[in-house]
């Protein structure tokens, strides 16, 4: 199977021109990939990589909880509360046979040229599209679609702060002041003191190291970097441990018909529509592809040839008929990638973090995006987008950013490597794991709504314990 | 069974064949109906026929009063396939939204053994977009087989009248799930009336599937009639009623009824809770004698 070699993979993403979000603070001392692998994996950034995040937000499928010791139901409160306090856009569509809209929902702002065609020709032709397996859908967006003025930067960061950040909530939060924020420390050990719990941080400055003790500690670094406190915290040295990854891929659509101009005004640049596959009735086995319109870093990512003074008209009418789609497999069809934690080597002060991926996993995934070429080969003429099969690719591990599952969550946890239904390790009491980490899968829908309704029920379960 | 305290039963398509049978038996059990028709005879003036059109958006208040709403209704008029949708499947949602707004408890559908996971019938694919709106809401979807018995009319009617043709066409390899009428019924009122069921999609047809060749030699013996079946590969058939369907010619059958009855699935789905719920359904062509009398 085709992997995106380095030159074909998408551009790390800038923030108002920074790279801040993947940035080193200190957090990736010691992270390394053995072979093609992510290993900008860990975000030293206050909001961390939600700062550049797609802002797709879909609930998971009811089905998408049968290996789960919990119902989907048992998190719609938490979903509704989350969707209820960020910005949330999204319109009533067939995707809601599915993703449930919940709570009040902005409109989106207008779409492009070429995603409004999509969906328009969906509309005319949905029987002979859906007989093939495939359901169209707006996206539904972190983003005040009401307050858009479609200026359509929000790839290089939003002016208005109007696609959602993690560091928006700490921003009220501190405000209110609801929370002390601590910055410029790295965690570097978790556990309990009886059952009280505590963490010993690095302040990166200076290197010295404070112990800051708590009646609870919540761990969200994103999911390897709680796994590597954990793992090291335990001593749970040199044994593999996987994380499930939702892998990505990338399928360039060329729409029949192009879009009058160039311009990425006028529009939002973030997901714009989705293509949902259902390959089983109950809707655990989902495909999801993420529809992008032209922005401008796709200038810089068509081949050198089509960007000389000369041929640029050439690849300005390739743009002009081009959507990105960026598509996700469940990660049970996914390869996923092994983590071990090592020793600190002398004189560092962060656990070794060596990511590893075999290959065994990728013949199913293989087998699971020529099916999905497939069926987009098939409802091409209805509408009007045809996959560029030879350019259908999937990214290394890492890469999708959508990874977790190193210590499930079970009823009955395995010791040391599952997680109980509040996130909690063997043997502590009081440190909970409120992070992916605590995934038992990663659907194919992007999962940071999910990672924040489980960590808001788990929150919401401790509260009311407290309380009595 | 006896009548549960304040069970009021709704029923959409009242006037068609399966939600008239339902009408029928619920008020023959003292049970409160109100039907829901698009068309209202001038005739009947019952506070409980209330008036309903999938195409349109029901006025709020239109379910109050119901405990249990059966949505039997579907439009086959419509041949534009975005008008059809509209009123359909949007209609069925819209159903759905407003019937749970005015304090609906259950909500049954009754959807179509067309419509399981795979199913390249237009019918079939509008149905399970119902269906999955319907599960969402943690209601119960039911997808009755071919029905037949009693006062006959959808597929079955359709069916003996290619029965009493002078050379009958049968698809030697299609097998269809069949249910008597008054088996569909007794379910519907048990899924009506049990104070707990949970949202799933039940499967209401006798286990075993009939060959189609054997449900035509029956259904010819019913009607009277002894003229030859004659196999036919249904390729072709499809591809002649596409085209005359394309320029528009009227035709008895449509394409896309052809390929209900010809790949149909393979399993009756829910067939635990059925058996649990204690539903029974009677093998074919128990219960056949008679039904054609009439017509």
């Amino acid at each position: 199977m085709a992997h995106l070699t380095k030159g074909q993979r998408l551009p790390e993403k800038r923030n108002f021109g920074s790279s801040f979000p993947f940035d080193d603070f200190g957090q990736l001392d010691g992270v390394r990939g053995e072979g093609d692998v992510n290993t900008s994996v860990i975000s030293g950034a206050y909001g961390g990589f939600s700062n550049t995040w797609g802002a797709q937000t879909m609930v998971y499928s009811a089905a998408s909880f049968v290996d789960w010791p919990f119902s989907r139901d048992e998190l719609e409160p938490d979903y509704r509360a989350i969707l209820s306090s960020i910005p949330y856009a999204g319109e009533r569509d067939d995707l809601e046979e599915y993703f449930p809209l919940w709570g009040p929902a902005d409109p989106l702002p207008p779409l492009s040229d070429n995603a409004t065609r999509i969906l328009e020709r969906y509309r005319r032709h949905r029987l002979q599209v859906r007989r093939h397996g495939v359901i169209l859908g707006k996206s539904r967006l972190a983003l005040k679609g009401s307050s858009c003025v479609s200026c359509g930067l929000c790839l290089t960061g939003c002016p208005y702060s109007y696609v959602y950040s993690a560091s928006h909530t700490f921003d009220d939060l501190i405000l209110s002041q609801r929370v002390e924020y601590v910055a410029g420390f790295a965690a570097e050990e978790v556990g309990e003191e009886g059952e009280r719990p505590y963490v010993v941080a690095r302040e990166i400055a200076t290197g010295a190291r404070e112990t800051f003790r708590a009646d609870r500690v919540f761990l969200a670094c994103g999911a390897i970097g709680t796994t590597r406190l954990v793992a090291s915290s335990l001593e749970m040295w040199s044994q593999p441990i996987h994380l499930q990854e939702s892998a990505q891929f990338l399928m360039p659509l060329a729409s029949i018909r192009g879009s009058k101009r160039l311009s990425q005004d006028d529009s939002f640049t973030l997901n714009q529509f989705n293509i949902l596959m259902p390959f089983d009735e109950a809707g655990r086995d989902l495909v999801q592809i993420h529809g992008y319109p032209y922005n401008k870093s796709m200038d810089e990512a068509l081949p050198a040839v089509l960007r000389t003074a000369t041929t640029r008209f050439l690849g300005a009418m390739v743009l002009k008929h081009l959507t990105v789609g960026l598509g996700y497999l469940p990660s049970w069809w996914s390869p996923g990638f092994d983590v071990t934690i090592e020793r600190p080597v002398a004189g560092a002060h962060s656990a070794r973090v060596l990511i590893t991926s075999d290959s065994k996993g990728d013949l199913l995934a293989a087998e699971k995006l020529r099916a999905i070429n497939g069926r987009l080969m098939c409802v091409a003429p209805y509408l009007g987008v045809v996959p560029v099969v030879p350019m259908v690719s999937l990214s290394p591990p890492g890469k999708s950013y959508h990874y977790g599952g190193s210590f499930p969550h079970a009823n009955d946890p395995v010791e040391g490597r599952e997680t109980d239904l509040l996130g909690r390790l063997h043997p502590w009491r009081n440190v909970h794991l409120v992070d992916a980490s605590a995934f038992p899968t990663v659907s194919a829908t992007t999962f940071t709504l999910t990672i924040m309704a489980n960590a808001h029920r788990i929150a919401r379960a401790v509260a009311g314990s407290a309380r009595g | 069974m006896a009548k549960p305290a304040s069970v009021c039963v709704g029923i959409t398509g009242a006037a068609g064949y399966l939600g008239s049978a339902l009408d029928s038996a619920l008020r023959a059990n003292g049970i409160d109906v109100v039907q829901y028709r698009r068309t209202i005879p001038s005739s009947i003036d019952e506070p409980n026929v209330r008036f309903f059109e999938l195409g349109r958006r029901p006025e709020p208040g239109t379910f109050e009063g119901v405990t249990c709403l059966v949505h039997a209704a579907w439009d086959l008029r419509e041949t534009n396939q975005r008008r059809n949708w509209e009123c359909n499947v949007e209609g069925s949602k819209r159903l759905l939204e407003a019937a749970l707004g005015d304090g609906v408890q259950r909500f049954i559908f009754v959807s179509s053994m067309s419509a399981y996971f795979g199913t390249r019938q237009h019918y079939g694919i509008a149905k399970l977009a119902v269906e999955r709106a319907v599960l969402e809401a943690h209601h119960v979807v039911v997808r009755p087989g071919l029905v037949y018995g009693g006062s006959p009319g959808g597929m079955a009617l359709t069916l003996s009248k290619l029965a009493r043709l002078p050379v009958i066409p049968v698809f030697p390899n299609a097998r269809l799930f069949t249910a008597h009428v008054d088996d569909v019924v007794a379910a519907l009122k048990t899924l009506a009336l049990l104070p707990e069921v949970p949202s799933s999609v039940l499967g209401l047809a006798h286990e075993t599937s009939t060959p189609f060749p054997t449900l035509m030699r029956a259904l010819a013996t019913e009607v009277g009639s002894t003229s030859p079946t004659l196999p036919v590969p249904w390729h072709p058939l499809l591809l002649a009623l596409r085209a005359a369907e394309k320029i528009g010619v009227p035709l008895p059958v449509r394409s896309d009824s052809l390929l209900g009855l010809v790949r149909g699935p393979q399993d009756l789905p829910g067939r635990a809770l059925t058996a649990e719920l204690g539903l029974e359904f009677r093998p074919f062509p128990q219960g056949l004698a008679g039904s054609f009398d009439a017509v």
